[in-house]
């Protein structure tokens, strides 16, 4: 490969994702929308609302390390895309793996984490211990299933990973191979994105939103745009590990939408869990589950 | 030339009777004799040495070759102890001039006399005599500072002595009943045939338990603790530092040359363990000085019967390593804690007053639990190396025990050393805190050089002990020495 | 007589004691130490090429006492740790020059006494790491113990008492050691390595669990091994700044470089590998990567509880010796080098950490987790350096504690060893919500009145800060230059070798190369960057303009999310934290006390004759009969 294409795929593997990601912003919003008996936004209201929040005339700074976080929060996710191979596209997958794209997706929490206690204020303080511990809880589980999946696979190269379940046909899908570890990782992934029950962490109930209290303007607007890629990555590393990834766009689009309906579904169904509840519940139901599944591996 | 030696215990000896006369006459004289003495034995010790005749040699005493007369048996072994009692007494001589002086260096002579004695007898009975001249100057010396704590120490302590004495004469007596003899070489001809039975074994028991009160051997060491603590430290660290080897020095004769017996060394061991576990842990609570070194020592007189226990002379290196460096060692802590008298917490801040003192403390304390390279380590080293060679099980619980102990040693002497660097409460007086000075400041300053200087010189020094330690071995040796030619 | 390389390390190791001895007094007397380090550091270098090809150096210097020859010398194992030990104890030094000395000397400090110790403990480790055989190991060990305790002990109060506790633990762990060293003298007649090597092969399969043990128990004592951590904390924490720092990164390490000597190339893992814990299915290596990974999760979650931030840090560090221990025990080629790659990991970001925070005790006066906050604008620097630290501490990327434990990963995941890998991660876990507590009651928050006019760190402590951050930057960006050190380290104790490149490793199953990976990273932040600053301008509010429930808060008041940060968590685990080694410990206290007291009550006893009749009827009866 050439080191144009390279940079081509590097260029188009972001984009991608912010547009696929924005999408998944809208589906949720319409999903919660019909479950709420209401018609839902249009199409084009993501992109409205970034582009409102970073166009607003009052910004308010509270220092560098505020800015520096969310430049944090968007540049981590950026850089996880070109890790995580898209039908025609490996990005540079082979020379980082599977671990370090888990890592890699803890930056822009990190980030987030720095810039919010730069804010001084208390509510987002609490907001991001409550979002470490419910890293705490759901990456436990999390990494019983990345653990069972790459010593299946024998690899930590997600492209090898995606290659042998397409080459094996459903059969060799790891829902089929490991359904409990499937099964394991959708709650796991349920709670990484911080949806209901798991939105501890925002709380607007109690906390006033917790991270996002000092949050305005294109700050907020970056907390958004880093949604959506948290959204897609997300679901197409749950679609890689699990559904094959994706032969072509469209089944590639087509499982990755279908994968984040699912929690999107159940999360306008229920109220919010306390934090010890979360970890009570993640430490013993998914962790169980994948402990079981790894075992069915090894 | 070498009878000269006897004079080293004969003119302690006169010295010791004429003391109190000449005192009256003039005390100059008197004053100057007592050290003369001393002196003149080490001289004529070292210059034996000197002579470089690694040779052991015995000699008859009034002309009668043994076994029928009684002889003085004179190899490296007791040459280093004969020289280590007179220098000490030479150290530690009582430099006083109050009414009781004259009594008190007519005892010490005594004791260097006994002392010096129990280093070259070759003659059971002999050791006997001297063992208790050794015990009466002693009971004088101990009850000398006339405090009523030290007169109810040293009554505890005679009563102790003069059963242990008992014993040990019982001992004798069944040993003499069965073989008629007394002589050493004589014995250790004999010993196969005739001692090698329930007898020779309750004899040799007797005679440990009775020279074990000297030696500090579990549990006839109840006397230790306090008479430490109330005698004067000089003769405290007189006691601990040399007397409790010489009476170690004995047994150990005796378990070469005559007592062979698995039972007798399996009791030694067992012994010993029992004592390393009390001395150990019982120091470890002690809230005096003195006290805790009293302890200290009696555990590390359980380590030496441990060494001692090893079959077939094994442990003979061992022993003496431990015994050179604890004697080194106890004494110059014990002159350090003649002015660190009273609770240990009374001490911070001393660090800051007498540096050198402090700083002494913690080289001894360090060589006591064997840091390397300091001569305390290779002396641990030589013992746990032949413990871990056995395969008797009860060998390797004495090497868990002795480990174990070393740790709680280190524990406690640390605390001492941290009180002495610790700041002093705030509403003391510079002049209130204890301060190491004058002679016993030097003294053990004398003992802290010796110890680095073995230090530097490990090597040769290493060499010399094996050498003394092979010849003890040689029980045939002996036994063609004092009785050329009638050895068959 | 021609001197070698490694001779002249030690003298110039030894002239620095001197130097610091005869004239530690006065204030010129640490650059001259630090300069001298820096001689050792050069003397050090020269001898690079056991770091990249291997190979011995021997010292002329050897003895024979009582039978047994002493030989010192140095391979690629030594080197690579006598790297760590000058590079931390330069900077350390460094660190400790000018404005810190002043302010120490103005709160009563002795001086003269830490250089001393700073140079008598690096001198110790330069020997230690130097052993030709296993009684010189021990010579070393022992001297290595002594000198730390040293420097522990000598801040006073506290410290002291932490330094008492750590003799004690470091005695009971050299007399096991020498427990083992006699057992294994018994085994084998000689001391020398080969004939130890050899004797191995032979030695009964009880007889090597004992020595597996004691050895195993002795090292692990130091690098604060469970159960045997509880000294380890307090003693580092207590000690002054730059010395915390110089323990932090190394000390504990010197108990990695015996067990690497002693366990992985004396005894080889196989032999350990083939000892079984009777009736179960493991064995006394799985048994060791437990305790690996117990010591990397109790620790870390000791530390999240710390509201000293020098406690914090000491809690790391042991668990952070539970990472290296783990790849090592596991012993493929990605653990081996996770393992030591590990090792030079902590000491850098470890001894920035510990900087940073001495710098904000140098211009704060505390390092209460609850007293702090908000100081990012007045020290941003430090910020940086400590922001730096806890992500190497926490190991992710772009910081080089990723790569080593990403090394680790992939060892056991490549073994097939899920729960070991889940605990290792759980500790990462733990990990960063520690660090983010600290940095953020630290540097982020509120800042409180009084520090308002407070300033940056010195330069004297800033520039080995500084260089420090760049060293944890650039070896995350290229792991490849210290992996050909521990390539050859790994030849050295006979673990497989793995293929590295400049930016990572080569694998089959999985390659990893930072450069790219950091590389995309920036890009990303980049246009993170470009898109945040493209959008409209922000205003700049001031750092004390702040509200609560709509009213304007005045800095007086207090606004500051800092005691129990992770209330939620604690909810769950606050009752799992049942101290119980420190029950243990006490207990262990009480019951020598306990027979101390009885002891003591047996030679209080007035019927001593009692004692001895009936012990010599006792034993004259056992006898007849």
């Amino acid at each position: 490969m050439s080191a144009t294409e390279l940079l081509i795929e590097l260029t188009l593997m972001p984009l991608v994702a912010f547009i696929v990601g924005m999408m998944m912003v809208l589906m949720m919003r319409r999903i919660a929308a019909r479950l709420q008996r209401r018609v839902g936004p249009p199409f084009f209201q993501p992109l409205y609302d970034i582009v409102k929040l970073h166009s607003k005339r009052t910004q308010v700074s509270h220092g560098l390390i505020h800015d520096i976080g969310i430049v944090m929060a968007m540049g981590g996710y950026i850089a996880a895309e070109t890790l995580l191979p898209v039908p025609g596209m490996n990005g540079i997958a082979e020379k980082g793996g599977i671990i370090t794209l888990l890592y890699l997706m803890m930056i822009p929490s990190l980030g987030l984490a720095l810039g919010v206690g730069q804010c001084a204020n208390p509510n987002g303080s609490i907001g991001i211990a409550r979002a470490l511990t419910a890293m705490l809880a759901y990456d436990i589980p999390l990494v019983i299933v990345v653990f069972g999946v790459a010593y299946a696979a024998g690899t930590t190269n997600l492209i090898d990973i995606i290659a042998t379940q397409q080459a094996g046909g459903f059969e060799t899908w790891g829902v089929v191979e490991m359904p409990l570890l499937a099964i394991a990782g959708l709650v796991a992934m349920h709670a990484s994105l911080g949806k209901q029950p798991f939105e501890i962490y925002i709380a607007p109930a109690e906390i006033a939103t917790g991270p996002m209290v000092e949050m305005g303007g294109k700050y907020l607007g970056g907390l958004f745009v880093m949604q959506c890629f948290q959204l897609y990555t997300t679901s197409v590393l749950y679609v890689s590990l699990f559904l094959g990834g994706g032969t072509t766009w469209f089944d590639f689009l087509l499982k990755s939408f279908l994968v984040l309906a699912i929690p999107v579904s159940i999360a306008y169904l229920f109220p919010r869990y306390r934090t010890e509840d979360l970890l009570r519940l993640m430490w013993k139901w998914p962790v169980m589950l994948g402990l079981i599944g790894i075992a069915f591996v090894i | 030339m070498n009878a000269y030696l006897v004079l080293t215990i004969a003119l302690p000896l006169l010295g010791a009777f004429l003391l109190p006369i000449l005192m009256r006459s003039s005390i100059a004289i008197a004053l100057w004799s007592g050290p003369a003495i001393l002196i003149y034995g080490c001289w004529t010790i070292a210059d034996i040495w000197l002579q470089g005749s690694t040779q052991p040699i015995s000699i008859a005493i009034g002309g009668f070759a043994p076994p029928l007369g009684i002889n003085l048996y004179i190899d490296s072994l007791a040459l280093l102890f004969a020289f280590a009692v007179q220098l000490l007494g030479l150290i530690f001589w009582p430099f006083t001039l109050d009414q009781d002086s004259a009594r008190r260096q007519s005892l010490m002579l005594l004791l260097v006399a006994a002392s010096t004695g129990l280093a070259l007898s070759g003659d059971l009975f002999n050791l006997y005599v001297f063992y208790e001249l050794a015990a009466v100057a002693t009971f004088g010396l101990a009850s000398a500072s006339g405090s009523s704590a030290a007169y109810v120490a040293t009554l505890r302590y005679l009563i102790l002595s003069g059963i242990g004495s008992v014993l040990t004469l019982f001992g004798i007596a069944l040993i003499y009943s069965k073989t008629g003899t007394l002589n050493l070489a004589h014995l250790a001809q004999l010993a196969p045939a005739q001692l090698n039975d329930e007898l020779g074994l309750t004899a040799f028991l007797s005679i440990l338990i009775g020279i074990g009160v000297k030696a500090e051997l579990f549990p006839v060491n109840t006397w230790v603790p306090e008479i430490y603590a109330t005698a004067s430290t000089r003769l405290s660290a007189f006691l601990a530092g040399l007397l409790s080897k010489l009476a170690l020095l004995i047994i150990l004769r005796l378990l070469l040359l005559i007592f062979h017996q698995p039972e007798a060394a399996q009791v030694l061991l067992i012994l010993g363990i029992l004592g390393v576990v009390s001395g150990e842990l019982a120091a470890w609570r002690a809230k005096e000085l003195r006290r805790m070194l009293a302890f200290s020592s009696i555990g590390q007189l359980g380590v030496m019967f441990i060494a001692m226990a090893l079959p077939d002379g094994a442990g003979v290196l061992a022993v003496l390593a431990l015994a050179i460096h604890h004697l080194i060692i106890k004494s110059g802590l014990f002159m350090l804690a003649e002015d660190w008298g009273g609770a240990i917490q009374r001490l911070r801040g001393s660090a800051k007053m007498a540096p050198l003192g402090a700083a002494l403390f913690v080289l001894f304390s360090l060589s006591l639990v064997g840091m390397p390279p300091l001569p305390g380590f290779w002396a641990k080293f030589t013992l746990i190396t032949e413990l871990a060679g056995q395969s008797e099980p009860l060998y390797l619980i004495g090497l868990a025990v002795f480990l174990l102990a070393t740790v709680i040693e280190a524990s406690y002497l640390f605390r001492v050393a941290a009180i002495l660097y610790q700041d002093a409460p705030r509403e003391t007086l510079d002049h209130e805190i204890p301060k190491n000075e004058g002679l016993s400041l030097v003294t053990a300053t004398l003992f802290g050089a010796g110890l680095i200087a073995a230090a530097v010189m490990i090597a040769p020094v290493g060499d010399s002990l094996n050498t003394i330690a092979v010849q003890v071995q040689d029980i045939d040796l002996y036994i063609s020495t004092v009785n050329p030619g009638g050895s068959q | 007589m021609i001197l070698t390389l490694l001779d002249e390390l030690l003298l110039f190791s030894g002239v620095t004691l001197l130097v610091a001895l005869t004239i530690g007094r006065g204030l010129a007397a640490g650059w001259m130490v630090t300069i001298l380090y820096g001689g050792q550091l050069l003397a050090l270098t020269k001898m690079a090429a056991l770091g990249y090809e291997g190979g011995t150096i021997a010292s002329s210097l050897s003895f024979e006492v009582m039978g047994q020859m002493l030989n010192w010398r140095f391979d690629a194992l030594s080197w690579f740790f006598a790297l760590i030990t000058l590079g931390s104890a330069l900077l350390s030094s460094w660190f400790s020059c000018g404005a810190w000395e002043r302010d120490y000397i103005k709160q009563g400090g002795n001086i003269w006494l830490f250089h001393t110790a700073m140079a008598l403990n690096v001198f110790t480790m330069l020997i230690l790491l130097a052993s030709g055989d296993l009684l010189s190991l021990f010579i070393g060990w022992e001297l290595v113990s002594w000198a730390g305790f040293l420097l522990m002990a000598l801040a006073g109060g506290v410290a002291t008492k932490a330094a008492m506790r750590y003799i004690t633990y470091a005695m009971a762990g050299g007399m096991a050691v020498f427990g083992g060293l006699a057992l294994v003298y018994s085994a084998s007649g000689s001391l020398q390595l080969e004939a130890v090597i050899t004797a191995v092969e032979q030695i009964s399969t009880t007889k090597l669990w004992l020595l597996v043990i004691l050895f195993g128990g002795g090292f692990g004592i130091k690098m604060g091994l469970l159960p045997f951590h509880l000294w380890q904390a307090p003693a580092y924490a207590e000690t002054p700044g730059p010395g915390s720092a110089f323990l932090g990164a190394i000390s504990s390490r010197m108990g990695l470089f015996a067990i690497l000597l002693v366990l992985v190339k004396l005894f080889g893992i196989v032999n350990i590998d083939n000892l079984k814990v009777p009736f179960t299915l493991i064995d006394a290596r799985d048994l060791l990567a437990w305790l690996a990974v117990l010591t990397i999760i109790l620790p870390t979650f000791t530390a999240m509880k710390q509201n000293d931030a020098r406690h914090l840090l000491a809690w790391h560090g042991i668990g952070q010796g539970g990472y290296m221990l783990l790849g090592i025990v596991v012993a493929d080629a990605m653990g081996g080098a996770g393992g030591l790659l590990h090792v030079f990991n902590h000491a850098t970001y470890q001894a920035a950490l510990f900087m940073a925070v001495t710098a904000v005790i140098y211009r704060t006066g505390t390092s209460d987790l609850n007293k702090l906050g908000g100081l990012v604008v007045r020290m941003p620097l430090s910020f940086m350096v400590l922001l730096i630290g806890i992500i190497g501490l926490a190991g992710l990327p772009p910081m080089n504690g990723f790569v080593s434990k990403w090394l680790v990963y992939r060892s056991l995941l490549n073994q097939g060893m899920p729960l070991l890998f889940l605990a290792a991660v759980i500790g990462t876990l733990g990990t960063i919500l520690s660090v983010y507590k600290l940095i953020h009651n630290i540097f982020l928050g509120q800042l409180r009145v009084e520090h308002e006019h407070v300033a940056e760190a010195p330069w004297s402590m800033m520039i080995p800060m500084l260089i420090l951050s760049a060293i944890i930057f650039i070896t995350g960006l290229m792991p490849g230059i210290p992996l050909e050190w521990i390539a050859s380290v790994l030849q050295t104790v006979g673990l497989p070798v793995p293929q590295y490149t400049l930016g990572g490793v080569e694998s089959n199953s999985g390659s990893l190369d930072m450069i790219w990976v950091i590389g995309v990273l920036f890009a990303g932040f980049g246009i993170g960057a470009v898109i945040f600053y493209s959008a409209g301008r922000s205003k700049r509010v001031h750092q004390l303009d702040n509200y609560a429930g709509g009213h304007f808060l005045s800095a007086d008041v207090r606004y500051q999310y800092s005691d129990n940060f992770y209330a939620g968590l604690m909810h769950l685990i606050g009752g799992w934290y049942r101290g119980s080694f420190l029950w243990l410990e006490r207990s262990i206290t009480s019951m020598i006390e306990f027979l101390s007291l009885g002891m003591q009550g047996l030679y209080r006893r007035a019927n001593a004759e009692f004692y001895l009749l009936s012990t010599a009827l006792f034993v004259i009866a056992w006898a007849v009969i």
